[in-house]
């Protein structure tokens, strides 16, 4: 009896050895650094106006660094905006950021001068703001177009 | 006495009978059996062309003689009089009849069939959304006449991408790309499909070229108010990464990219399904035919093509600077490459 719980011991510690505890690693696409990051929402509305529904929609929703970057364009993050969904999130280390919003206007004729879209068809209205991420906090801002 | 005698006579039947049973045993088996000549076919309706193509071809009988002697025209295609027509029906009746004629307009790839003519039927014919359509053909060789029937689809309306410039479009490591769509009424599976298009400068030369990336099929779901499909930024990145190759002095450009969304039929969704690869323990699967008289598919589609499309700045700055593409030679959103930019 004492032999064969000896055995059992041997055989158990044997099979415990032969588990390989590698894991495989998988390829994220991300260079691998650890950033703490906290979260800006965004929610983006689209006012209302005199124009019927889904002739103005969501165009652009960009994140950049600072002001100067903002309106060269360098932006950090671009987020792929649809016509339905209305939040949207970026993970960004914490710190001060400045978003911008786009509207565009699709009406035909020219709903879209009386609405008060510049140059008409396909005019768009931006709104820009900035905002503040912390460590491991969601940020909310609500971007707000001028009439 | 007489008992002998037939005691006698029974074993000589027997032994002559086992004589007869052992002599007609042989082991050579002829495997294929000669060949039927049964036809094959294969016509996709599509709602979103002008002319339609009906494919018409015979079985052809792989033996350890064909690799010495590939396979001639003859042996592939039906000889004498075809007719390949296709019917509209509305309430069960007739109302137009499109006469298919050969043509040899799209070429073959090469390989061990004959590629010189590809023979195929067209007819210029638009496709009418919602409508039973009936394919017929005869075949005065085999005095035989080959049937099917498929019902086309409803038009496929795409809620994203919409074919706007402004909204650009970001794929890129963490952010992925969600194309929508509403169901198609009779479809049963769906496709979509990212064309990358990009200038590539090398020896003073410019060529236009593109990347298709196919994406996974997408089923049709009971009761949603739309259908989608997730297109991954990170994976974007390595598929440039594996269909490009690092070259000195080439210099890219990234110009945009294409959408296509492609909903097939029922019919396209069991073919599909029946010549997909195997799971499990059934190792082999029936293929999908529904041509009474042949074999092949009778099969209806509906795609819409989304193109132009402009990619964000970010994504063509992580073209330029990310860490699997950074050596392809893309130039950034400025059309700079300006090392000082790293993502």
């Amino acid at each position: 009896m004492k032999r064969f719980s000896i055995l059992a011991i041997l055989a158990g510690l044997v099979f415990l050895v032969s588990c390989d505890p590698e894991v495989i690693p998988v390829d994220t696409g991300g260079d691998g650094t650890s950033k703490v990051l906290g979260t800006l929402e965004i929610e983006f509305r689209v006012p209302s106006s005199i124009l019927p529904p889904y002739r103005v929609l969501r165009a652009d929703l960009s994140v950049a660094k600072d002001a100067e970057s903002l309106y060269k364009g360098k932006f950090l993050q671009m987020a792929n905006v649809y016509n339905s969904q209305m939040t949207y999130t970026f993970n960004l280390a914490p710190g001060t950021y400045y978003y911008q919003a786009g509207i565009i206007c699709i009406a035909q004729g020219d709903s879209c001068t009386a609405a008060s879209f510049p140059g008409g068809t396909y005019g768009m209205k931006w709104a820009i703001g900035t905002a503040e991420v912390k460590q491991d906090k969601t940020t909310h801002v609500i971007p707000q177009f001028t009439k | 006495m007489t008992i002998n005698k037939r005691t006698t006579w029974h074993r000589l039947l027997f032994a002559v009978l086992m004589a007869g049973l052992v002599s007609s045993c042989t082991t050579e088996i002829d495997i294929n059996s000669e060949n039927q000549n049964v036809p094959i076919v294969y016509c996709v309706l599509n709602s979103a062309d002008s002319f339609q193509y009906v494919r018409l071809q015979k079985t052809y009988l792989v033996d350890s003689k064909a690799g010495e002697t590939p396979p001639d025209q003859d042996s592939v295609y039906f000889s004498g009089e075809i007719v390949v027509n296709i019917e509209r029906l509305s309430e069960g009746q007739v109302v137009e009849t499109h006469r298919f004629y050969p043509t040899t307009e799209i070429p073959k790839d090469s390989g061990f069939f004959p590629s010189e003519k590809n023979i195929l039927y067209r007819a210029k014919m638009t496709i009418v959304p919602n409508s039973v359509y009936r394919l017929y053909i005869y075949l005065g060789s085999k005095e035989k006449v080959l049937y099917s029937e498929a019902t086309t689809l409803s038009a496929l309306k795409v809620l994203n991408p919409l074919p706007l410039k402004q909204r650009k479009i970001s794929l890129y490591d963490g952010t992925n790309y969600i194309c929508q769509w509403e169901p198609v009424t009779n479809a049963g599976i769906y496709q979509v499909a990212v064309r990358f298009k990009y200038k590539e400068t090398a020896g003073g030369v410019t060529k236009t070229k593109f990347i298709d990336w196919p994406q996974a099929l997408a089923s049709q779901n009971a009761g949603s108010d739309y259908l989608s499909s997730s297109i991954s930024g990170a994976r974007f990145m390595h598929i440039l990464d594996e269909n490009l190759a690092v070259e000195a002095g080439v210099v890219r450009q990234v110009i945009g990219l294409d959408f296509y969304i492609v909903s097939g039929s029922i019919e396209m969704s069991y073919y599909i399904q029946s010549t997909s690869p195997t799971e499990g323990a059934l190792m082999e699967k029936p293929v999908y035919n529904n041509i009474t008289n042949g074999l092949g598919l009778f099969a209806t589609e509906s795609r819409v093509n989304i193109p132009d499309l402009i990619l964000s700045p970010v994504t063509i700055d992580s073209i330029a600077y990310g860490q699997y593409t950074k050596n392809l030679g893309f130039l950034d959103h400025n059309n700079d490459r300006d090392s000082t930019n790293s993502y």
